[in-house]
């Protein structure tokens, strides 16, 4: 049976996304930590289906200004990747990179930006290597955006992209931890209904 | 409401209207836009904010997420308060482009469609679009008055801007 919304999708369904979003942020929590040459684990990854406002409130906010790296997926099934960069986790970067840190993002230059995309990239493309590998298919990338603004702007990127089939913005993600401290760093997939039908079906837990 | 109290949140794909001083706010457009909706003899304010330009679902369960259905149905709503098509005013933001994403599909372009399609729809329905601050490639947050029919744009890193 297909679904047709988010809301449809059964516990089994849920837990297999969830297993989806464990293993593609440990990998990329893996290859964070072999960049800064420092031990970065995750928080428990979380699958949440929200109403728009819900989402903007859960992220903390719609004015918040935030860096966000975007990657569009294809192939297979269609997604945006968001990896949602808070001024934490932007001085952890510095701090380990450039051996610098920001007091606001106004305070960020060229060779800042380019850091933080290629970390954004890398830890996206990470992600979704696992996933391709997991479900066995072959998925293509564009080139990765970078976007310093309000982050309800930058959250309203996925819901637009899929607001004509849905009501809500699903994600799947997790948090960072980094010398015991959580640093927020949002790695969030938000697939498009037609292709998460595809992906449950290729991961074999379609009811 | 009254004047100088806190402004009336629109959260996204909403709509709100105030009289009287009342203020209405919206934040963080993006590639959604913000519709300031003015009867300057009521003092009637409505601000909308869409996130797509055409409402093409079947169930058409949130008529305010879309500009052209979003459009009627605040129309509907001022009129219903005694507000006359003849007399409304419309100023606009948003329809911004947030990330250059390359590739194929239509992603990036969704703010330039939505901004055609508010000026269209407003076109169909015989409203004035008297001012706009649409495109470019940053967010929006929208305050509109209704004593005085002003709306302000904030932006990050910008100075404030009326329209």
């Amino acid at each position: 049976m297909n679904i047709k919304n988010y809301e449809d999708l059964s516990e089994l369904e849920i837990d297999t996304l969830r297993e989806i979003g464990s293993i593609g942020t440990g990998n990329a929590a893996t290859a964070l930590s072999q960049m800064l040459g420092r031990e970065i684990r995750i928080t428990l990854p979380e699958v949440r289906i929200m109403g728009y406002n819900e989402a903007i409130d859960w992220i903390g906010g719609p004015e918040v200004i935030t860096a966000g790296v975007l990657v569009s997926i294809s192939g297979e099934i269609n997604g945006i990747m968001l990896a949602v960069q808070p001024l934490e986790f932007v001085n952890l970067i510095m701090e380990t990179m450039l051996d610098k840190s920001l007091a606001d993002y106004t305070e960020m230059g060229d060779m800042e930006r380019s850091a933080l995309i290629e970390i954004g990239n890398i830890m996206i493309s990470t992600f979704i290597n696992a996933l391709s590998g997991l479900a066995g298919m072959s998925l293509e990338l564009t080139v990765p955006s970078m976007s310093i603004d309000m982050q309800g702007a930058l959250l309203a990127v996925p819901m637009a992209a899929y607001g004509g089939q849905t009501d809500y913005l699903m994600t799947i993600g997790a948090n960072f931890i980094a010398a015991n401290k959580e640093v927020p760093c949002q790695l969030l997939l938000s697939p498009d209904i037609r292709s998460l039908n595809h992906l449950l079906r290729k991961l074999g837990v379609e009811e | 409401m009254i004047s100088g109290s806190k402004p009336t949140v629109v959260g996204i794909a909403d709509m709100k209207m105030a009289q009287n001083g009342g203020k209405l706010i919206t934040y963080a457009l993006g590639s959604c836009i913000g519709l300031c909706f003015y009867d300057p003899r009521l003092k009637l304010a409505a601000l909308l904010h869409i996130m797509l330009p055409l409402n093409m679902e079947t169930g058409r369960k949130n008529p305010l997420k879309y500009a052209d259905s979003g459009i009627r149905e605040t129309l509907r709503a001022m009129e219903a308060k005694g507000a006359l098509r003849s007399r409304i005013v419309v100023k606009a933001a948003g329809g911004a482009k947030m990330f250059d994403v390359g590739g194929k599909g239509s992603l990036g372009n969704i703010g330039q469609r939505n901004i055609e399609s508010v000026r269209m729809v407003l076109k169909k329905e015989g409203l004035r679009l008297i001012a706009e601050d649409v495109g470019g490639s940053v967010a929006r947050t929208l305050l509109f008055d209704s004593d005085t029919g002003m709306a302000t744009v904030q932006s990050y890193g910008k100075p404030h801007m009326t329209i």
